[in-house]
């Protein structure tokens, strides 16, 4: 097996030792706690599918809100439903008469959770095959991303009538669950949660280690060398964008629970900043560091954001351009250079430097000038 | 047999005309070397081969299959190689991870999903060992010198396992030693696999080239073997600019 | 028709605020290749100074300009030297820096100026409207055209007849046989930014007496401007003025034939089809690739 493999399937379960064991017992199972602690799980699981695409692919999607607000607003329409006897009650405010049309199978749950998962992949593919079929790449992906949230969030708050408009969809039923209804301020809505971001992990894990995060990777580099080989790259960014955009609107299925409410902006251009925010100071070469840095940087809000209430956003604007500029690679490029630098200390005195046996494949990060 | 046929082939580039109905055919096993001054249209053969640029005119067929209006992932999967004039390998990835990618006889998203990246492979420990790569598998491409990253790039061909491999100036920048080396390679390969190689040393050529085209201004000027071609008036005169 | 004649005017209108910021944006990227994201907040800056300088110094919106241009200038040039210079070799990540930077900035006017609404009077000398037929013509937008075409025009100039532009060109070509030629490249990219954000700053001011002025003013701005600087083709300035006519025009008169916002999703969505067919915009310069 192979050791970064190995170093990676360790690092998951330390992480989900705390997240599981660590944070409940940190906070006394205390349920409002662990609700606001759910709340930063659910958007690790957001930062994580913006690594998938960004640091393993190269493409820089800066709609990632978008998809999210996809499966925030999925959710909130089945609970919306939950709740009204037949016509929610905006769109009576909106003289909206009857149900429409799309809001009708949200009556199910697993039609729901189906779709929270596969409108967003959907609406990814498509923009995907759209943009990698004439291989537009680089800073073009962010602009053509860019746009769509605008476009998309323009369009959620213009149609109030289907959406609920600027107000989003507010009091929402508590979700039942396979007759258990779910209380968002209890310890197994956080294990629920909790295991959630586990299995989008794992799965992120997986992918990143596979042949096929792999040939991401050769893509990333050099998308035109790629093709000689035989491969077919609009497939490959095609696919990643679609897992990626269906982990994001899992993610926001997820947020809506916590939150209990849905807003357009879950899917406005600050939010989707704030995704990429994470996901650069985690380190966006690492799922699991993206998912790290989603938390401590939520964590850090909210304990600090009471500390300097109006300074916050400033801190984390020169915090986000500092780890920018110095570290590139975020948190986890940090780690692996100590890492790499202990192994050569180690190694340096037993004479024996012919190797680089743990963690081998560094990216360089001062890249030539 | 043929190989690779290549008739009347025409690309223009604004106006000016990088290959102009150029033709000839490759057999199964051959090693052919193409040769020319700076300009000739060399590069743009293989380009056009390899379908990174589109020709506006002719054919080009490998084993009979018409491959010049096809994508580039789909003739290197009808086994076409392209090695670069500037080595292209993967500067962020490790020796073995390039060879990895380079292997790629299953190239579809399901079979790449299915697999870890890296599987211990007799093959790839063989290419290795061929190249003289094996002490630095697992160093970063990007770490390598010049003459090291010469040697990735073809064992990523053979890593490809293409049966007709185009290569343009395989030895530029190897010293005497290392581009001896190379031409044993070559040879040893020849019969299994189809070579073209761009290339301007003299004596790599002679060593191994089973037939030689020379290229002007985008047409076949001569074609031969090496003494037929050394002793060709036109081909003097192209070189000379008599 | 007049309905039509009127809706033209508003997208010359806005063409023409649009132009001035996407000019800068445009010479920033062509010349270094950076996307600045931060564009939007010098354009608030901008704003901000001339309301700074009508509320405590009494100066009108037109004696502004210059002290204006120079002030956000000198906050380019500074962010330059600062950051931007570090990231020439990293294009992605100026993205993001420079997104960075706007939020710095945003918070910073909202921590010391406050989050609310600043208005700022028009120049007396243009608050008259000009009339021709049924089609009303505000002075003051009239004025705005006008300038942007100066502007434009004086960009194009300094790119093309002065010795900064041919250095400018020179280095874009070739950087490192410019520096050999003993053309301070730094110096010509320090410059470059700051007269970009300069740009930028004379746009704020001009918009000052036509919208308030908020803290988060330059974020949808900057997306727009974005825009206009893509479809019309990385780095052109022709380019980047027939974009901003063209997206200038098509708002306008798709919010009249729909709504304000199905038009600009009408446009947004339009844009991202042209980005996708012709990626490198309505007119590619052959400098970049």
């Amino acid at each position: 097996m192979n050791s970064r493999f190995y170093y990676d399937l360790i690092a998951l379960a330390v992480f989900c030792a705390v997240i599981f064991l660590g944070v409940p017992a940190l906070m006394s199972y205390d349920g409002f706690e662990l609700n606001t602690f759910a709340r930063y799980l659910s958007l690790a699981i957001v930062s994580m599918a913006l690594a998938l695409s960004w640091g393993t692919a190269g493409l820089l999607n800066l709609g990632q809100a978008a998809t999210f607000g996809m499966g925030a607003y999925a959710m909130a329409m089945h609970l919306k439903l939950k709740v009204s006897d037949g016509l929610p009650d905006f769109m009576g405010w909106n003289n909206v008469e009857k149900l429409p049309l799309v809001w009708v199978p949200f009556e199910s749950l697993s039609f729901t959770l189906l779709a929270g998962l596969l409108v967003p992949a959907a609406v990814g593919g498509l923009i995907a095959i759209f943009m990698f079929r004439a291989r537009i790449a680089g800073v073009f992906v962010a602009v053509i991303t860019l746009a769509f949230l605008v476009a998309f969030q323009l369009l959620v708050i213009e149609q109030q009538g289907f959406t609920g408009g600027q107000n989003g969809l507010t009091g929402l039923a508590p979700l039942t669950l396979a007759g258990w209804t779910v209380d968002t301020y209890s310890v197994s809505f956080y294990y629920l949660v909790a295991g959630c971001l586990t299995v989008a992990l794992a799965l992120g894990v997986y992918i990143s280690h596979s042949k096929f995060g792999l040939i991401l990777r050769a893509i990333r580099e050099d998308a035109d060398r790629t093709r000689f080989f035989g491969y077919n790259v609009a497939t490959y960014q095609t696919v990643i964008f679609c897992v990626s955009a269906a982990l994001a609107g899992w993610a926001g299925m997820l947020y809506t629970l916590v939150l209990e409410f849905a807003s357009p902006t879950y899917m406005g251009v600050s939010f989707s900043l704030a995704i990429v925010i994470w996901c650069a100071v985690g380190g966006r070469e690492s799922v699991l560091a993206a998912a790290v840095g989603a938390i401590i940087v939520n964590l850090l809000e909210g304990r600090l954001s009471d500390v300097f209430v109006e300074g916050w956003h400033m801190l984390l604007g020169i915090v986000f351009v500092l780890v920018v500029m110095f570290m590139p690679r975020g948190i986890y490029g940090v780690i692996v250079d100590v890492v790499r630098r202990l192994n050569e200390a180690r190694r340096g005195g037993r004479q024996d430097s012919a190797e680089d046996a743990l963690l081998p494949a560094t990216i360089q990060t001062n890249r030539e000038r | 047999m043929e190989h690779l046929q290549v008739t009347d082939l025409h690309v223009e580039f604004g106006g000016l005309r990088a290959v102009d109905g150029l033709s000839f055919d490759v057999k199964q096993g051959e090693i052919l070397c193409l040769l020319g001054p700076n300009g000739a249209g060399k590069s743009t053969t293989l380009d056009l081969i390899c379908g990174k640029t589109q020709p506006t005119g002719g054919s080009i067929r490998v084993n009979g299959v018409e491959v010049s209006r096809l994508l580039e992932f789909r003739r290197a999967r009808l086994g076409i190689g392209r090695k670069f004039q500037v080595p292209s390998v993967y500067k962020e990835l490790t020796v073995v991870e390039n060879l990895s990618v380079a292997r790629s006889r299953r190239p579809g998203i399901w079979h790449a999903l299915t697999r870890l990246s890296l599987r211990p492979s007799k093959d790839v420990d063989n290419i290795l060992e061929l190249v003289g790569l094996t002490e630095k598998s697992q160093d970063l491409a990007g770490n390598l010198s010049h003459g090291e990253t010469q040697w990735l790039e073809i064992a990523m061909l053979l890593a490809q396992d293409s049966r007709l491999i185009l290569m343009d100036e395989p030895t530029a920048g190897m010293t005497i030693q290392e581009t001896q080396r190379t031409a044993e390679i070559f040879r040893s390969l020849s019969g299994s696999h189809t070579l073209i190689v761009v290339e301007h040393d003299m004596s790599f050529v002679r060593n191994v080239a089973d037939r030689i085209i020379v290229m002007n201004r985008g047409t076949k000027l001569a074609e031969g073997s090496i003494a037929e071609i050394e002793t060709n008036e036109d081909v003097k005169t192209a070189y000379l600019g008599h | 028709m007049d309905v039509v004649f009127n809706q033209l005017f508003a997208g010359l209108s806005m063409a023409s605020i649009l132009l001035i910021i996407a000019l800068g944006l445009a010479i920033i990227y062509g010349t270094m290749g950076v996307i600045n994201l931060a564009h939007g907040e010098f354009v608030m800056l901008g704003a901000y100074a001339t309301w700074a300088l009508q509320s405590f110094a009494g100066l009108g919106v037109l004696a502004a300009l210059p002290l204006v241009f120079a002030a956000v200038a000198a906050v380019g040039w500074v962010i330059e030297k600062l950051m931007v210079q570090r990231l020439y070799h990293r294009p992605l990540d100026t993205i993001l820096a420079t997104w960075g930077i706007g939020i710095i900035l945003q918070q910073a006017v909202r921590l010391s100026v406050g989050a609310e609404s600043r208005f700022v009077k028009g120049p007396e000398l243009l608050s008259g409207n000009t009339e021709i037929g049924a089609l009303v013509m505000s002075n003051y937008r009239l004025f705005v055209i006008a300038f942007s075409i100066f502007v434009l025009v004086g960009s194009w100039m300094l790119m093309t007849r002065t010795e900064f532009g041919t250095k400018l060109r020179a280095v874009i070509q070739n950087r490192g046989i410019s520096e050999c030629y003993g053309i301070e490249s730094k110096r010509i990219y320090s410059i470059t930014f700051a007269y970009g954000a300069g740009l930028a700053g004379i746009a704020g001011a001009l918009i000052t007496p036509l919208f308030s002025t908020i803290p988060t003013m330059g974020t949808g701005l900057v997306v727009d401007a974005f825009l206009v600087v893509i479809v019309g083709g990385l780095g052109s300035l022709i380019g980047a003025a027939s974009a901003s006519v063209l997206i200038g025009e098509a708002t306008a008169l798709l919010s009249a034939v729909m709504n304000d916002t199905l038009g600009r999703i009408a446009v947004l969505a339009g844009i991202i089809i042209l980005i996708r067919f012709r990626p490198r915009g309505l007119f590619p310069s052959d400098t970049r690739n």
